[in-house]
């Protein structure tokens, strides 16, 4: 009798430990929320209460207009798309290669795709800038691209190879047997055995191409080509005297991720734990 | 014969299916590496001016005012890594009880990682602003004193970036512990529980040993990230300033070349760039000696 009230008393303290992180870590989420369906002014009465002038949804409204919220989402979600299918392109047939493939040279090889994983962008952004503006990628989605391709694929690479060496040979002898090409083998039997892997870099990568500042920043100038991000960094001082739309164009970029975040969770989560990837 | 043939046709493959990769690197990683080497010698505009100046860059830098803020502001961001490993171990340690709903509670704590640091850094700016939320509460609870204007002294900026940075981190920090604690086998605790372990001697003397590589990790990779990722939590709180007050070497990089504010000088960003290569390689060799020694003692 008694230990079993030990572990009820126990479960409840470490379930109230939980609660209260859990509201510390949605609190502003929620304090975004509430003060971006508010005016100014109700906003600088009191910023906790909940809206009780009507919902202002001209907030929103006036930030998709203002922002052009929509030309932002197609640019960045046409960089995200494209690092991340190019990204499994690349990264699969080389990662196939690492686990799969016997060559002379495959280790030192691995080693030194891993090594150009650790340099920051800041290190390569100068002369990739300077270079880039020579041959006119500037301002092209391309140079975010590509640059970002630079950065995520040895990592790409260290997490699809781990979890492709986990394939069994058999399984690629027996498609070997059947008639299957190189790039047969590995559409009908590695992508398919290694999808967690690849929809685990699917979903992070993305995520990691959405919210990202410094280098659409410094690539993309032109208006029309910046990313949510860049656009947002611009425009939240411009509205530094009215927080309501400042929350309301916050909200607004935050929510694909979040969106993509909350479906695919799970997902995510087992990735991690696997300590695959930071 | 026929076994050379199909050799040759395995590394014919190897190296077409490798070659995407090798070029990328090359092209986009290495040699850009390596200008960033050669014209941290230089007075490098990006343009036409590029003269071999030796160390000049160096020396400037080392002497320059800016090197020590930037080594005090390092130091005191770095204080990020510690809070947010203790925490995110704790979190830890409760998500590993799995009570109802512990998923949940997993999910929402790793929610900040998802949110950009853009907006995380904008949030924070508003929420410790002068007229903002903490300091209305504070005032509210009779705190009037500590209901200052954060970003006005450096030091109180940097405290709030801090806290930003735990925040958003700990997250990641709670889910990567929990994974290493998951691959403890179960009937050790069994057998602790048998001998009349109570929870905290659980905690710290069975999951701590057994998880301090992974703390180890923990530790090293959220350092090696507050060395280089820190830019959009400055750019939306301070912009490194008032003067160089809160900049960091990443920054600094950044100030250098395209912030143009402080005018442009390509070689001088390409040092710094240079230093926290050097620095980012050092603590990376370090954690490898850490996961070979690990390896090591595992396989004994």
């Amino acid at each position: 009798m008694k230990p079993s009230k030990q572990v009820n008393l126990k479960t409840l303290l470490v379930l109230l430990c939980l609660i209260l992180l859990t509201v510390s870590f949605l609190y502003p989420l929620y304090y975004m929320l509430i003060n971006s369906l508010k005016t100014r002014n109700e906003y600088f009465v009191n910023p906790f209460a909940l809206p009780h002038e009507g919902l202002q949804l001209i907030n929103y409204t006036t930030m998709i207009s203002q922002f052009k919220i929509l030309t932002l989402f197609k640019n960045t979600f046409i960089i995200s798309a494209g690092t991340v299918i190019l990204i499994l392109i690349v990264g699969v047939l080389a990662s196939y290669t690492f686990a799969k493939l016997r060559f002379k040279g495959k280790a030192v090889l691995f080693v030194a795709v891993l090594m150009t994983m650790f340099v920051p962008s800041q290190v390569t952004i100068i002369p990739l800038f300077v270079s880039f503006s020579k041959v006119g990628l500037v301002n092209t989605y391309l140079s975010v691209i590509l640059a970002y391709l630079a950065l995520f694929l040895p990592e790409a690479v260290l997490l699809l190879t781990a979890n492709f060496r986990g394939i069994l040979d058999e399984m690629v002898e027996a498609a070997e047997i059947d008639g299957c090409s190189y790039l047969q083998k590995i559409w009908h039997v590695i992508v398919p055995m290694g999808r967690a892997a690849i929809f685990l870099s699917i979903i992070f990568y993305f995520i990691m191409s959405w919210n990202d500042l410094f280098t659409p920043m410094i690539f993309l100038t032109r208006m029309d080509k910046r990313t949510v991000m860049v656009a947002l960094a611009a425009l939240m001082g411009r509205y530094s005297g009215t927080p309501t739309y400042q929350f309301a164009g916050l909200l607004l970029s935050a929510i694909p991720a979040l969106i993509v975040y909350f479906i695919f969770q799970r997902n995510i989560i087992r990735g991690l734990s696997m300590g695959a990837i930071k | 014969m026929q076994i050379n043939t199909r050799r040759r046709r395995v590394h014919i493959q190897a190296f077409l299916s490798l070659l995407p990769l090798i070029l990328i690197l090359l092209v986009l990683r290495v040699y850009p590496i390596a200008v960033a080497i050669g014209k941290s010698f230089t007075n490098w505009d990006g343009l036409f001016q590029s003269d071999w100046i030796g160390l000049q860059n160096y020396r400037d830098f080392i002497s320059g005012g800016p090197f020590l803020m930037i080594l005090r502001n390092t130091l005191i961001l770095l204080l990020n890594v510690p809070l947010q490993v203790f925490i995110g171990l704790l979190i830890a340690l409760l998500l590993y009880e799995r009570v109802i709903g512990w998923k949940f509670f997993r999910a929402v704590i790793y929610t900040p990682q998802i949110i950009s640091a853009v907006i995380i850094g904008y949030l924070f700016r508003i929420f410790f602003g002068f007229r903002g939320p903490v300091n209305i509460v504070l005032t509210a609870i009779g705190l009037q004193r500590l209901a200052i204007e954060w970003f006005g002294t450096p030091y109180t900026a940097l405290a709030v970036m801090v806290i930003s940075i735990a925040w958003y981190g700990i997250g990641w920090q709670a889910i990567v512990m929990l994974g290493g604690m998951s691959s403890i086998n179960p009937s050790v605790f069994e057998a602790a529980i048998i001998d009349g372990a109570n929870y905290w001697q659980r905690a710290f003397k069975i999951v701590f040993p057994m998880i301090i590589r992974v703390i180890e990790f923990g530790v090293i990779a959220s350092g090696v990230w507050t060395l280089t990722q820190l830019f959009p939590f400055l750019h939306s709180m301070t912009r490194g300033g008032p003067g160089y007050e809160t900049t960091t070497l990443d920054y600094m990089i950044y100030l250098k070349s395209f912030g143009f504010s402080f005018g442009i000088n390509f070689g001088m960003a390409c040092s710094i760039a240079v230093i926290l290569l050097f620095i980012i390689l050092a603590l990376t060799l370090l954690e490898m000696r850490i996961t070979n020694r690990a390896e090591m003692g595992r396989q004994r």
